[in-house]
């Protein structure tokens, strides 16, 4: 039970907005592509479901191939960034509306429209114009309107996108409320990594057309296998590094690091909540003297940008802990850059 | 910051400036007398009454009406789904030559309406000379021209609509034929409106087209009727004739004015 997308390719003349996709979705699966817009994201979601035709591979459902069905005759629904609702419709026709497709009497549609109104919390809207919603009721509608045709897989293109951040916190755990009540596979297309981390059981970070990497959240947030993976999830510090004899050198500084067999130059990325921050001259390994840039408060913590000696930037995040930092910029201090902390990435 | 007070005025000389001659045709139409150019009492002489010479008694210009609407009423039932199909069609041409069609539509909306009739005329008394002039002719032309105003209004709506809403029905099953009837023509319905009204507006308003396809006295329009006419012995039932073309035209938009009012959503639901 899972959708299958073999070597997907799509040209759009000379551009490949999709190249070479590969992957696997289990049954259930709450999976997302992730990506910077142009990143093809949006390009496979159409091929899966039928927008666009295939340039090249496969995509097969349970073993069925539906790579060459019109989009009416594949089992997956979406879910549009702009909503897509027929605005001459009520609430409760357009839920309906692909109810008269699938060859169930007039009590049923009533049935699966009134329970798939109540699963969006929309019952009381039923009667009222898609225009006379608002944007967060209007995202409930098109989801509902989907999910009434209980298909295997929904595919959910930016369906956030266009509401407010608060509503859309509060959406995010409602769409994991139903996918995991409903049990079916949802496709999540976003640019947002926030949304991808919250919800995801697995994320496809995508760029160029290409997969980068695709694994669990904290994986990807953990073990970025790319530079581009390390800074569009989360912010991360690239400093510019090489690796010589299994060790990894920045500046004129020797830093114990897994190399993973890298050498030649490479980037050493470490997250800036990693970094730790301690006095002018503290001893010990992988530790790195600088200056002083910035102090930046945020709230939440406080943003200290520190320069090397190598000439790099580090940023730390220093929690706010109700301690004022004592530095201020033009301050010597020491960077400690934890050893299992530290990533080595191509650059 | 209040605006400028010459402003209104200004608005208000145009309108009257407009509305005048037509005002002043009108009055005349109720005239009692024979004059076209001084009052002389007020009767439906012109219209009803007069046993020769009124619009329902000269056959003349009843006929000129009678065909005038019947011109109207085949330009617009052939251009109007004609052009929206022409409109959804273009609308989903990607590859090669969109482009040049694109432009190839617009052409006849530039182009000036004698060279075009002139070009009709040539082709169905040679080329197509199995046409000939007449009704046929007439409604030909008058369905050619039109149709560049109706893919122009469909097509404006077609884009406000988006793709969005079809792949949307497609999407939850909706075989084409059914995206078209449930979900595209209605919500076309008031471009397609607001078309009927175009051509019917364009097809009695012609007269340079008409005239050139015209072949004879059963063939007649109102305006070819008024142009003819207004030279030999016009009297005031030329104004009651272009009187009762005025208000045929004021109760298309009435009419079309109140199904839109009954169905506002239709309309807001694309405003937003």
């Amino acid at each position: 039970m899972s959708l299958v997308l073999d070597h997907l390719v799509k040209r759009y003349g000379d551009v490949l907005a999709v190249d070479d996709v590969s992957l696997e979705i289990a049954h259930g699966e709450f999976f997302t592509l992730l990506g910077p817009s142009g990143c093809g994201k949006t390009s496979t979601l159409r091929l899966i479901a039928g927008f666009e035709r295939l340039d090249g591979g496969a995509i097969t459902l349970d073993g069925d191939d539906i790579a060459r069905r019109p989009p009416h005759k594949r089992p997956v629904n979406t879910v549009f960034q702009s909503y897509a609702l027929f605005p001459h419709m009520s609430v409760a026709e357009n839920v309906a509306f692909g109810l008269k497709y699938k060859r169930v009497s007039k009590s049923e549609v009533a049935r699966r429209v009134g329970e798939a109104m109540e699963l969006v919390q929309l019952g009381h809207l039923a009667e009222r114009r898609p225009g006379q919603l608002s944007g967060g009721q209007q995202q409930r509608v098109a989801l509902a309107r989907a999910l009434v045709l209980e298909p295997p897989v929904l595919l959910l293109d930016e369906p956030l996108g266009a509401l407010d951040a608060r509503l859309r916190i509060d959406l995010q755990v409602e769409l994991k409320r139903i996918q995991e009540t409903l049990e079916i596979t949802f496709v999540y297309v976003t640019h947002d990594q926030d949304e991808a981390l919250t919800m995801s059981d697995r994320v496809a970070v995508m760029k160029g057309g290409k997969v980068e990497q695709c694994d669990e959240p904290r994986v990807l947030y953990e073990e970025p296998c790319t530079a581009f993976v390390a800074n569009f999830l989360g912010s991360s510090n690239l400093i510019p590094a090489t690796v010589s004899e299994g060790a990894l050198r920045v500046g004129e500084f020797t830093l114990r690091a897994d190399v993973d067999g890298r050498t030649g130059d490479a980037l050493a990325m470490i997250r800036p909540e990693r970094v730790r921050l301690e006095p002018h001259g503290t001893g010990g390994e992988n530790r790195v003297p600088g200056m002083v840039e910035a102090v930046v408060y945020l709230g939440f913590h406080q943003d200290v940008r520190v320069r090397l000696a190598s000439g790099a930037l580090v940023r730390c995040d220093v929690p706010n802990d109700g301690e004022a930092v004592e530095h201020s910029s033009g301050d010597p201090v020491c960077v400690h850059l934890p050893a299992n902390c530290l990533r080595v990435l191509e650059p | 910051m209040s605006r400028p007070r010459w402003l209104p005025v200004i608005t208000w000389v145009y309108v009257a400036w407009s509305l005048l001659p037509v005002l002043i045709a009108i009055r005349f139409a109720f005239n009692d007398g024979r004059s076209r150019t001084s009052g002389q009492g007020f009767s439906l002489r012109w219209f009803w009454t007069d046993p020769t010479l009124s619009v329902r008694n000269d056959p003349t210009l009843a006929a000129a009406l009678e065909h005038s609407l019947v011109l109207a009423g085949l330009a617009m039932l052939l251009a109007v789904p004609l052009g929206t199909a022409l409109a959804i069609g273009l609308q989903r041409w990607r590859g090669r030559g969109s482009g040049v069609s694109n432009v190839l539509m617009l052409l006849p909306l530039v182009t000036p309406e004698l060279v075009f009739a002139v070009g009709l005329f040539l082709l169905f008394t040679s080329a197509f000379g199995f046409i000939g002039l007449g009704t046929t002719a007439q409604v030909i032309g008058h369905v050619t021209f039109s149709i560049s105003w109706v893919v122009l209004i469909v097509r404006g709506r077609l884009v406000m609509i988006g793709n969005d809403v079809e792949e949307a029905a497609a999407d939850l099953g909706a075989p084409p034929w059914q995206v078209l009837k449930r979900v595209l023509l209605p919500l076309l319905g008031p471009a397609i409106a607001a078309s009927l009204l175009t051509v019917f507006a364009l097809s009695i308003d012609d007269f340079v087209v008409a005239q050139y396809m015209a072949s004879g006295a059963d063939t007649t329009t109102v305006p070819m009727r008024i142009y003819s006419s207004a030279r030999a012995a016009p009297t005031p039932a030329l104004n009651a004739l272009a009187t009762i073309m005025l208000v045929l035209s004021l109760a298309a938009l009435a009419l079309a004015w109140l199904v839109f009012r009954r169905r506002p959503e239709s309309l807001s639901g694309l405003m937003r």
